[in-house]
């Protein structure tokens, strides 16, 4: 099998892409749920259409999230303190696609049914999302800015031998 | 920084070079590039709308022309909104950054200048958001009200030209964490000749 040339950051390519294509799970995960909110009380019915397009996107960018989060793990320093924070982020990662693509489907049969209004049960479930998301959120910035993956100077002590 | 200065600040600094755990920059730079470029992207489907027309038929997902520029517009607004903040937290981290000064980033510049070129480029993308914001709700509310386009072909020029900006900058900012470690605390630790296995889990 041919060896992919790495960089100092263990990378095939010149930046992680993980962190860029959360981007678009993060901000329009969160957003969606303002626009819901905002829609709710003020009653501008435009936000619900803003909130379903936002899903949308979500749910179309948490695979290729999940498939290059893997992949960028795959290729970095695990060293023991980071495993269990790693393996928590993976098994909500796979959670979250599931959960993002299952509350996506229930926006849109709400715009379909009722595009004027959304129920009060669909906020709930989405605020538990808004939560489940910022914990993700977190653990990830964790291993990327507590635990240095894929961070040049971390790669290269680890390549210089140390090994935690 | 001038490490006096920021010594009078009376902060507890972590070993990250922060008074807390996670930098707040980069989870708000999440925010803002989602918003802005899902902004201009959906004012971009509107203008086309023609062309995707039959891909979501196909799809069998009702579209409305007007709903992607509802969607160009608040996110828009969304993104001008939390941008402020982006740029406040990334003053506050900037200065308290403390990188490597022997090391040059893969574009051939020094921790300063890639922390003085991200910081200058943070003000000025904070100025054309806002303004484009504006120039956005002129188009919405006046010039363009009842067009079926709501958007001048100019303005989504500029925000395709903003987005180049964007990834420039963006990259610069990776870099300094990246690159320089900065505020990285597996970095400062390995720095300081600590083991980053001894880390909380």
């Amino acid at each position: 099998m041919p060896a992919l040339s790495l960089n100092n950051q263990n990378l095939p390519y010149p930046d992680p892409l993980h962190p860029i294509v959360v981007h678009f799970v993060i901000a329009m995960v969160l957003f969606s749920f303002v626009c819901d909110v905002l829609g709710y009380f003020t009653r501008n019915v435009r936000l619900f259409e803003v909130s379903f397009w936002n899903m949308f996107v979500a749910s179309a960018a948490i695979f290729i999230a999940v498939i290059l989060g893997q992949f960028e793990a795959g290729l970095a320093n695990i060293y023991p303190a980071v495993q269990p924070t790693l393996n928590f982020h993976t098994l909500m990662g796979w959670s979250l696609a599931a959960i993002v693509v299952g509350i996506t489907a229930w926006r849109f049969v709400i715009r379909k049914r009722t595009p004027r209004k959304v129920p009060p049960a669909y906020l709930g479930a989405a605020t538990f999302l808004v939560w489940l998301v910022c914990l993700q959120v977190y653990l990830g910035s964790k291993l990327v800015w507590v635990y240095g993956l894929h961070i040049e100077p971390v790669v290269q002590a680890m390549k210089q031998g140390v090994s935690p | 920084m001038n490490w006096q200065l920021i010594d009078q600040l009376r902060l507890r600094l972590n070993a990250n070079g922060l008074p807390y755990e996670i930098p707040i920059h980069p989870q708000l730079v999440h925010l803002t590039l989602g918003l802005f470029i899902l902004a201009i992207v959906f004012d971009i489907a509107g203008a086309l709308f023609a062309l995707e027309k039959p891909i979501f038929k196909f799809l069998g997902l009702p579209i409305l022309r007007s709903g992607f520029f509802d969607v160009g517009w608040y996110n828009l607004i969304g993104a001008a909104f939390i941008t402020f903040f982006t740029v406040a937290a990334g003053f506050f981290e900037l200065l308290l950054a403390n990188p490597p000064i022997d090391q040059k980033s893969v574009w051939g510049l020094t921790a300063g200048w890639t922390m003085l070129l991200h910081g200058l480029g943070g003000v000025l993308l904070l100025g054309a958001i806002a303004a484009m914001t504006v120039w956005r709700g002129l188009q919405r509310y006046r010039w363009r009200k009842d067009a079926s386009r709501q958007v001048q072909w100019s303005y989504l020029l500029a925000g395709i030209a903003i987005l180049g900006i964007l990834f420039v900058h963006g990259t610069l900012g990776a870099q300094l964490g990246e690159e320089f470690g900065i505020h990285v605390t597996a970095a400062k630790l390995l720095q300081e000749g600590k083991n980053p296995n001894l880390l909380p889990k």
